[in-house]
């Protein structure tokens, strides 16, 4: 698949996100946060 | 989200915060005041170019996204075990400052029905949030709305400074510190500051009666719209309003905390979750800082804050009596 036809899906990406209110991004944030941590074994240091 | 745009705003954050911790380190002071501290110091010196605001504007967001990942530190069975009384502390302190605020607004000082009314529904529920949810649904003029919201500014900015000092005095345990700021304090980001400032698990519960106060918001302004759209003769709303103003990352906390407790996540997952939590909320107080504006807070009428300081003292009085009686 070329640069190009990933644009159009990112564009979508954007839209939706931007549609979405605040509160339901920060579920969002929290939720790829949990999967990065979890699925990824993405060990996070203090 | 035009990343471009963000992206310096993002990186001042993220500076501030390296910076919080760093300076945390060495001079023994909790990161998150220090955060919030930065943010003030550089809006009230140097101020924030224009470049850098909708990337510092996202600091509410962090801020709902660190509350979301707090789930996963909460433990169900403690929730459920206290749950109760709190939630009756919550659901009693909240009513007892609402109708304070709107008697001493309406029948002791004389200001204007609206004005009173955004002022008791930021001091008993959200800050801030609560005024503009509340504004809109009252149709409130944009002038009574910015006073509210400068007066509630006020009220976060000193009570970030004395809680903290309050609670260290009266060498309060982390249980009562955290539920106090929770029922007692108007905005979210300072109470979940000032809790984890005290200790992780004053944090944990100041942020739990904060999240249980902000989940009355719906009812509140479900009630206010259809007081004066009947004094008004005009249309009830409908109890959609209700979940349209429900705050949703309530949700998302939840969530987590049934995943934490049934024991999906190992020890090192959730050691990640909450490093992850404690920088996002680094992040959004170098943000919050920078919304304390001296000038915003000068706008303050004395009349208006008289009457926020009355219920505040009154409230908060109370509702640490009853939680040292409880805990």
């Amino acid at each position: 698949m070329s640069i190009d036809g990933w644009q159009p899906a990112t564009g979508t990406v954007t839209d939706r996100w931007r549609d979405l209110e605040r509160d339901w991004q920060s579920v969002l944030v929290g939720a790829a946060t949990v999967a990065l941590v979890s699925l990824l074994e993405l060990q996070i240091p203090w | 989200m035009n990343g471009s745009r963000l992206l310096p705003g993002l990186l001042t954050l993220c500076l501030g915060a390296i910076l919080a911790r760093a300076l945390a380190a060495s001079l023994g002071f909790s990161h998150l005041l220090l955060a919030i501290a930065l943010g003030f110091v550089a809006t009230n010196t140097v101020g924030v170019p224009d470049r850098l605001e909708p990337g510092i504007a996202t600091h509410k967001l962090w801020l709902g996204g660190g509350i979301v990942l707090m789930g996963a530190s909460i433990s169900l069975e403690t929730v459920l075990e206290v749950g109760g009384p709190v939630l009756l502390l919550v659901v009693g302190v909240t009513t007892t400052t609402l109708l304070t605020v709107e008697l001493l607004a309406r029948n002791v000082f004389g200001l204007a029905d609206r004005l009173g009314s955004l002022l008791a529904a930021g001091a008993s529920i959200c800050g801030v949030s609560a005024v503009v949810a509340v504004a809109g649904a009252v149709r409130a003029r944009e002038e009574q709305t910015a006073y509210a919201a400068a007066t509630v500014l006020l009220f976060d900015a000193i009570t970030i400074v004395v809680y903290p000092i309050v609670g260290d005095l009266l060498n309060l345990s982390g249980t009562v510190f955290g539920a106090w700021a929770g029922v007692s304090m108007f905005s979210t980001g300072p109470v979940v500051a000032v809790g984890f400032a005290h200790s992780e698990v004053a944090g944990q519960w100041a942020t739990m009666t904060k999240l249980s106060r902000n989940a009355l918001i719906g009812v509140v302004v479900l009630a206010y719209a259809s007081y004066y759209a009947r004094e008004a003769g005009g249309r009830r709303p409908s109890v959609r309003t209700l979940w349209d103003e429900f705050p949703k990352f309530v949700l998302g906390f939840l969530a987590l905390a049934v995943v934490a407790s049934a024991g999906v996540l190992s020890s090192a997952q959730l050691n990640s979750i909450e490093n992850a939590y404690n920088w996002l909320f680094v992040l959004a107080f170098v943000g919050l800082g920078t919304e304390i504006r001296l000038s915003d807070l000068r706008n303050t009428g004395a009349t208006p804050a008289l009457v926020v300081l009355l219920a505040f003292l009154a409230t908060s009085a109370l509702s640490l009596t009853v939680l040292l009686a409880v805990f």
